[in-house]
Parts: structure tokens; C-alpha cells; sequence
């Protein structure tokens, strides 16, 4: 569906983009994540055109769009501030593009009315400014007024950001269910992991103008393929040359020593039921604790190095500083670049 | 395929556009903004095609041009002292300390924003003047008084004292109210006195202003016209009546352009230096919950009582003028030749006079027409560039800018004297015309002047747009015009209706550009005013200024309501 050929984005003597090679499937909530200023949101400018690629191309269904103007593209966009135009209410916001396209009076008021229905916008609320809106309402228009013109493609850059944690949360389901609903490609820019890992189909981890890996949020988390991925998604320890070379004592294939060497806080456990095999047990003792309601995050030291691990908070298991105990983790979940 | 058709081929209709813009654009800047200017230096030092200067030696050589540059710097340097004194007063009894009734002091003090320029000084010479009210209460007094007392340095001193406080006031007070209200809380925690905080709180945050304002006071003061004409006399004339009267005679125009080129220098020179102030930037507050600055109560009952009866007597001083014209603006002949107010002489008639008599209506429908068509061509014109800056970002563009700039650092008398001096002869820039003499050149002249404000607040607004409006706007599919019109143009539609009020305003009763570029026979109404402020004219015409007076205070009032009034709310 879509596909970005050897694309690179150049600002003076800045590379913002370097070498991107990357395919979207027609239907696919893809999601382009990554830190401050690593390039995904050039990326995505670059595809709706509001950025001109300094070489490469980029097609859609086939067809090369690099120089095709920004009106032309036919991919709408949903802003991070939703860019809704002040002058206009809802209604006139929607009806925006129809009206370039020169329909008919009967034809918008349909359309829109449609749009509306479908994202839950009431008549009433069509009728009102934009700025007597709430965040999540104004999200709900700027994404009628992509939607309304039929797109081919649907971009998004950080439209949740703006949104406090809570609304984020609901609207991050409603995003979901209108994509699913109208099985349009959607590009997702962000830089919060929890986002990309609960709305992608697929997921392209971007940093320094590279994309480090795309894949499933599955793959992207238990198999990151590069050091910066690994580290970007979810929370994790690097284990220390000491407790490594203690692993390389239980464990049957040795680790090595040079490499930089990962354990997912989760993935480190306090007590386990059946240890199974190659299960390694490591001596540690309770240096600092967070409690953070519905799990607590234990910091252990072990002969100097610190490991940290999570604990669901499930009633039972509580240790206090200074607690001495065994730590056991699976040799396979160990990460190593 | 004939030309035009192969043309139109290469070219598409925007790039068509842009390039008659262009053409448009430097045409104007070219004709009215660089050559009048050049041309002014070139007449005044290679008027025979080499360096020449006899100008400085004529100057040199004239007692009344070097006094009229004496008196100007004297005038300026008076007006830095006394304006800062008062300024500085009136804001700390408006915003600072809790004075009783600021309310009403400050919408006193703010008096002179609706009556400026000349209106303010006639009304001024009526009350203080030869057979004014004050004169006459005060010569009851003291019999032995000079009725010609209220002239000369100190009664141009005094007016324009009062007359540019306002703005004074203004920046002031916006910068007295980004005061953080928790450093004066912390330093009173600290034991601080009230006066010890203004001193080293309050009054160091407010310095860069004070420095800003007082460059712009010491302008102000070398640039004055209607008051020195007015009140100055024959023994305190300032620069530019001095230009003006070399201006009028043509073997004393070098004198009057090397006039107009010195206060030219000085300006830019005093400018250059705001610049660097400005640049140093201002003091902001880094508190994360910055507190709203609470009036300040004054312990010492006695410093207390002398300060409120300060403040109430600068609120007579500044609302007397006011209540006076429109007072006598209902009043019949008597009243005016004698100076006195009674039930028995009040009348409509002046009012009636001005609607029903053409001669007496006409000056203002001249200014009128002036200001509005200016106001209107500045904006247009001005729009253009604004969303040429906003929209490019090369080095044209900020050539482009800078050169609409010129006159914001040129004194209106050098921009007029340029004008009149290049253009009274045909010359092919202009397809041959002549512009002196003609109607066209006093409107091209208020273009001139109203750029540089007109531009900085339009630019303003263009970027404080939200570039993701525009890139949403395309991105659903419109063209560049389509955007300007109905996403861009809508969301500055306030700022363009306030400066066109603006500039609308600010030229009716203007009288310092119109005095060199008027046409005789289509006098504005500043002119007619400054006649009128003369003894030698009729009663009617006295009484009709009074009418004129308050019909442009009403004019500015309403005006400044619109702008500033509504968004205060």
C-alpha cells in the first residue's frame, strides 16, 4: 500500500531521515515511534507532503507521489493540535474540504451528518465553536474532518499528547474501534510506547533518522532487535559484567562478557513455584522500594550491581529493605547485543 | 500559438501574480521610500554634482537654525525629566499604590489619547492662553499678571508634558504589572519598608522600560510641531517649525533638508540604541505561579494625603481641557470672546452649523477621505508584505522587510520635505507627473508614515498564527488562495479592522504631515484647527473648532473603545 524507497531527508548539513526502506499494508495501523527529533514526524510529513524527500521515493498503491502537491495526495491528516480553524464551528470545520472539492450544499450537509454520527457528534455539538469544546470532542472533530474526505490514508501525528492521562487512555480505544470500523491504513506518529504497543498492527522504532526495527509490538518487545530498542520499549535492567559472569556459572550457554547483556524487570522473579531448567538463582538483598499501587518495583542489590524487578501487588508478597533473598531468571529472557 | 499564449504556457497564474506583486512592490518602495529620501541628500550635499558643503556653513552661519536646534535638544531633554517625573507618578497612583478613586484618576489621566496633536494644544492655548479661563481667573488675582504669560519654552514644556504622558502611562503600567507579586510579598517578609520595595523591587524590573519610553520621550520632544508653532512664540522655535518655514522659500530648502537630515541622523541614532536596550531584553519573572501585583497601602498618613492631592490635582489639570472645549463647543459667540460659561448663552447652534453648512463640514470630510483611504491602502498594501514575510524566509524577503521599515526611522518632516522637493517636477518613476502642489502627495504621505506600525502589527498577526492551520488547510485540499481567504484572512480579521481604526484615527486631525503636504484648497482639519487657535480669526470659526474637538474626541473614544476597550473585558 505503501512503501518509502531508499528516502532520505536532508537539512543543510542535518540528515533527519537516512536510507528509510519501509512497506505499510493496505488496512494496517502502523505506528511510527520513537524519542524527540528522531525523524518520525518528518517521515510523516514526507508522506502526506508537507516535506519534500531530499532523494528517494515514496509510492502509494504503486504509483510514485514524491512531487505530487500536498491537495493532490489525497491522504488527510490529524494534527497533534488538531489545527481546528478558529473562525469556523464544528460543522463548517468538517464541511471544510468538501466545500474545496466543490459539492453540493445537499451532498456536505449528508456527508457531514454521516462523519458525525459515526465519531459521535451530535447536532448540537456540530453547531458550537471549536474552542467551546473539550479536548476529546475537538479530537473527534479534527478526525471527521480527515475521515470525511474519504481518504485512502490516514495520518496521525501525536493526537493523543495534547490529552490528560486518563482521556488518553479512553480515546486511545476510540481511535481503535473508528480505524477498525473504517479499515483505513493508518500511519500513527508517537513517542509514548504504551500508545504504539496497544493501537499498532505493526510498529517502525525510529531513532537518529533510522529505523532500528519494525515489526509486531510482540516481536518489537521480546525480541528487540537492536541495543536502542531494547531499551526504548518497556522497563529494563542491564546486567553488569559481575552478575553476569555469576549467570555464566549456572547457565548452560555461557553469555559474553563484552556484549551489553538485558533482563526485562518483569522477567526477574523473587520466587518461583517450579524452577525449571536453566533457571538461574542469584543471591540479592533489598535496597530501595516504589510503590505504585497496583504493582511495587524492588531494587536489589547483588554484590554491588542493582537489578530492579516488578511485583504485582496481589497482597502477599511484600519485602522490606535490607530483606536477603534469591532471584531467578530465565536464560533465554536475557538480551544480548 | 501566438505570444501571449506561449507566455501564459510558461507562466501559471500564481507565478503571474507574484511577479506583478513584485514588479508592484519594488516600484513603491523604490519611488516613495528610497528615491524622495536619496534625492533629499543628493539636493542638499552634490546639488551642483559634487560634494558640497555650504549647507553646514549657511547653518552655521543662521542664529535661528542653530537656536531652533538648541531649543529642540533643550525641549527634549526637559521632556525626558518632566514626563518621567509625571509618567512615573501617575502609574504608581493608578497601579501601584492604593490611591482612592484611581479608577477615575486613570481614565483622567488617559485623557489625552482622545485629543492629541493639535486639538490638544489649541485646547491648551483656550484655557491658558491670552483671554483663556485660567488666564483671566488668574488675573482677577493678580491684576498686574501678563495675559501673554502661558508661552515660550515653559508653556510647550507644559502641554506637550501632558500631552505624551499617556503613552508614557501605558508602557508603565503593562510593565509594573509583570511585577511578580511574590518578590514584593518575600522582600516585605524580609522587613522591607514600602518605599525600600519600589526602590529596589518594583523599580529595577521597571527600568528597561523607563529607558525604552525615555528614548522615544527624547524623539518626541526633537520632533515637535503643532506645540512650539503654537505656544513656542518667535523666541522659542524648535527644528521642525523651522523646516517648515525654510521649506516654504526655496533658496532656504538646503537649510530646511540639512535640518530634516540632522534630526534624521538623531533619530536613527537614538533608535539604534532602543534597539540595543530592547535587545538586552526584559526582566521575567521565573516564578512557576506568578502572583497578580496587589496595590500597596501608603503607612504614613501625611506622605499618604500628599500624594492623593498630587494625584487629584494632575487629574484637573488633565480633564480641565477637555471639560472646556466641550463646555464651549455649546456655547454661543459671547460666551467665547469672553471666556465665560452661563445657562443663558448655551446653544446647539455650532452643532447645527457644522451639519448644515457645507464650508464648515468640509474640512472634515477631507480628513475624512484622507485617512480612511490611507488607512485602507496602508493595510492592503501592508498585507501583502505581512504574508510575504510569513510565508518566505529568504533573503528578499528580509530585504524586503527592512525596506518597508525606512520610515519608521525617518522623521515625518524629512519624509515630507523628500517628497515635496523630489516630486515637483515630472520625473519618469512616477510616468512623468508632478506630485507637489497636487492632492495625491498628502495621501501618499500618510501611506508612508503608517507602514512601519501597520506592518509590525499585521506581520504579528500572520505569525501568531498556528502554522498547522495552513498545513491542515492544504492538506484538505485547498489551493494557496483559497487559504488565505477563508482560514488565514478570518483569524486576522481583528487585528486588520484594529489597525485600520488605528491609522484612521491617528490621521484625522493630524496637522504635522498635512502642514507640508496640503492643498490649499483641501485643507484637512488639522490645518483649520491650528488656524483657528490664532486671535485673529472670526468668533464662528473658534466656536466651530470647539465643535471639531469633540466630535474627534467621541471619533477616538469610540475608536479606542473597539480596539482595546472590548478586549479589556
Amino acid at each position: 500500500m505503501i512503501e518509502f524507497k531508499n528516502i532520505e531527508i536532508n537539512y543543510g548539513n542535518f540528515a533527519a531521515i537516512r536510507n528509510l526502506n519501509l512497506e505499510v499494508k493496505e488496512g494496517e495501523f502502523f505506528t511510527l515511534l520513537g524519542p524527540s527529533g528522531c525523524g518520525k514526524t518528518t517521515t510523516l510529513r514526507s508522506l502526506v507532503g508537507f516535506v519534500t524527500p531530499t532523494s528517494g521515493s515514496i509510492f502509494v498503491k504503486g504509483a510514485d507521489i514524491t512531487n505530487v502537491p500536498v491537495e493532490k495526495r489525497e491522504i488527510s491528516m490529524v494534527f497533534q493540535n488538531y489545527a481546528l480553524f478558529p473562525t469556523m464551528n464544528v460543522y463548517e470545520n468538517i464541511a471544510f474540504g468538501l466545500r474545496v472539492k466543490k459539492m453540493t450544499k445537499k451532498q456536505i450537509d449528508d456527508e457531514v451528518r454521516d462523519i458525525a454520527d459515526k465519531v459521535d457528534l451530535n447536532d448540537e455539538q456540530l453547531m458550537k465553536k471549536v474552542s467551546e469544546l473539550s479536548g476529546g470532542q475537538q479530537q473527534r472533530v479534527a478526525i471527521a474532518r480527515a475521515l470525511v474526505l474519504k481518504p485512502s490514508i490516514l495520518v496521525m501525528d501525536e493526537p493523543l499528547s495534547n490529552l490528560d492521562a486518563s482521556l488518553r487512555v479512553q480515546l486511545r480505544k476510540e481511535l481503535k474501534r473508528i480505524q477498525k470500523a473504517f479499515g483505513i491504513t493508518t500511519i500513527y506518529v508517537t513517542h509514548d510506547q504504551e500508545e504504539a504497543l496497544t493501537l499498532s498492527d505493526r510498529i517502525a522504532v525510529f531513532n537518529k533518522g533510522i529505523v532500528e526495527q519494525a515489526g509486531t509490538p510482540y516481536d518489537i518487545y521480546n525480541y528487540s532487535a537492536t541495543e536502542f530498542v531494547c531499551n526504548f520499549i518497556g522497563d529494563i535492567n542491564k546486567l553488569a559484567q559481575p552478575v553476569l559472569e555469576k549467570i555464566n556459572l549456572q547457565s548452560a550457554k555461557p553469555f559474553d562478557l563484552k556484549k551489553a547483556a538485558y533482563v526485562r524487570t518483569e522477567r526477574v522473579h523473587t520466587a518461583l513455584k517450579d524452577t525449571g531448567k536453566d533457571f538461574i538463582q542469584l543471591k540479592a538483598k533489598v535496597v530501595d522500594i516504589e510503590y505504585f499501587g497496583l504493582y511495587t518495583k524492588y531494587a536489589f542489590d547483588i554484590d554491588g550491581a542493582v537489578i530492579k524487578n516488578i511485583e504485582k501487588e496481589d497482597g502477599m508478597t511484600i519485602y522490606s529493605i535490607g530483606d536477603e533473598l534469591d532471584l531467578y531468571l530465565h536464560s533465554s529472557d536475557i538480551m544480548q547485543f | 500559438m501566438n505570444v501571449v499564449d506561449k507566455i501564459k504556457g510558461q507562466l501559471s497564474s500564481k507565478k503571474l501574480i507574484g511577479i506583478i506583486i513584485g514588479i508592484f512592490l519594488t516600484w513603491f518602495i523604490v519611488a516613495f521610500l528610497v528615491y524622495p529620501n536619496l534625492n533629499l541628500l543628493k539636493l542638499t550635499f552634490f546639488a551642483d554634482g559634487r560634494l558640497s558643503l555650504e549647507p553646514f556653513q549657511k547653518l552655521l552661519h543662521s542664529s535661528r537654525a542653530l537656536k531652533s536646534l538648541l531649543h529642540s535638544v533643550v525641549l527634549a531633554v526637559s521632556l525626558v525629566v518632566t514626563v518621567n517625573i509625571v509618567g512615573i507618578f501617575l502609574v504608581l497612583v493608578t497601579d501601584y499604590f492604593d490611591i482612592r478613586g484611581a479608577k477615575l484618576l486613570r481614565l483622567g489621566y488617559m485623557t489625552t489619547l482622545i485629543y492629541s496633536g493639535i486639538v490638544l494644544v489649541s485646547g491648551y492655548k483656550f484655557i491658558y492662553g491670552d483671554h483663556g479661563v485660567i488666564t483671566n481667573f488668574l488675573v482677577q488675582l493678580f491684576p498686574s499678571l501678563d495675559v501673554t504669560w502661558f508661552k515660550g519654552y515653559w508653556a510647550v514644556l507644559f502641554v506637550m508634558t501632558f500631552a505624551v504622558t499617556s503613552n508614557h502611562v501605558i508602557f508603565l503600567s503593562n510593565a509594573i504589572q509583570k511585577v511578580d507579586y511574590q518578590t514584593i510579598e518575600s522582600a516585605r517578609n524580609m522587613g522591607a519598608s514600602t518605599f525600600y520595595i519600589l526602590r529596589r523591587v518594583v523599580f529595577p524590573v521597571l527600568k528597561p522600560t523607563i529607558f525604552a519610553v525615555t528614548i522615544l520621550l527624547f524623539l518626541t520632544g526633537l520632533g515637535a510641531v503643532s506645540a512650539p508653532i503654537v505656544l513656542g512664540g518667535r523666541d522659542f522655535q524648535t527644528i521642525n517649525p523651522m523646516i517648515l518655514s525654510f521649506g516654504q522659500s526655496v533658496t532656504s530648502r538646503d537649510m530646511a533638508a540639512l535640518l530634516a537630515i540632522i534630526l534624521g541622523v538623531f533619530t536613527l541614532l537614538l533608535l539604534t540604541v532602543m534597539r540595543k536596550i530592547e535587545k538586552g531584553g526584559h526582566y521575567v519573572s521565573i516564578s512557576k505561579v506568578k502572583s497578580e501585583l496587589k496595590k500597596q497601602k501608603i503607612n504614613n498618613k501625611l506622605a499618604n494625603a500628599i500624594v492623593h492631592a498630587i494625584a487629584y490635582l494632575l487629574f484637573l489639570i488633565y480633564v480641565m481641557p477637555v471639560i472646556i472645549i466641550v463646555l464651549f463647543s455649546f456655547s454661543d459667540s459671547y460666551s467665547i470672546t469672553t471666556s465665560t460659561l452661563s445657562w443663558n448663552h448655551f446653544t446647539f447652534d455650532n452643532y447645527a452649523k457644522l451639519f448644515t453648512q457645507a464650508s464648515d463640514f468640509k474640512p472634515y470630510l477631507v480628513s475624512i477621505v484622507y485617512s480612511a483611504v490611507s488607512a485602507v491602502i496602508v493595510v492592503i498594501l501592508t498585507l501583502v508584505v505581512a504574508r510575504i514575510l510569513h510565508k518566505y524566509n529568504h533573503k528578499l524577503s528580509t530585504v524586503l522587510e527592512y525596506a518597508m521599515l525606512i520610515p519608521w526611522l525617518l522623521p515625518s518632516t524629512l519624509i515630507a520635505l523628500g517628497l515635496i522637493i523630489t516630486y515637483d517636477s515630472p520625473k519618469l518613476i512616477i510616468l512623468n507627473n508632478v506630485l507637489t502642489g497636487t492632492v495625491w502627495i498628502l495621501l501618499i504621505g500618510y501611506v508612508i508614515v503608517q507602514i512601519p506600525f501597520t506592518l509590525r502589527l499585521l506581520r504579528a498577526a500572520f505569525f501568531s498564527i498556528d502554522h498547522s492551520l495552513e498545513d491542515a488547510s492544504k492538506n484538505l485540499g485547498a489551493g494557496t488562495f483559497y487559504t488565505l481567504r477563508r482560514v488565514l484572512l478570518p483569524i486576522i480579521f481583528p487585528s486588520i479592522m484594529a489597525v485600520l481604526a488605528l491609522n484612521f484615527n491617528g490621521h484625522l486631525a493630524d496637522y504635522d504631515l498635512a502642514v507640508f503636504l496640503y492643498h490649499p484648497l483641501f485643507e484637512p482639519l488639522g490645518i483649520v484647527i491650528k488656524n483657528s487657535s490664532t486671535d485673529q480669526v472670526s468668533v464662528d470659526a473658534k466656536a466651530m473648532v470647539f465643535v471639531y474637538s469633540v466630535i474627534l474626541m467621541i471619533i477616538s473614544s469610540l475608536t479606542l473603545y473597539l480596539v482595546y476597550g472590548r478586549k479589556a473585558k
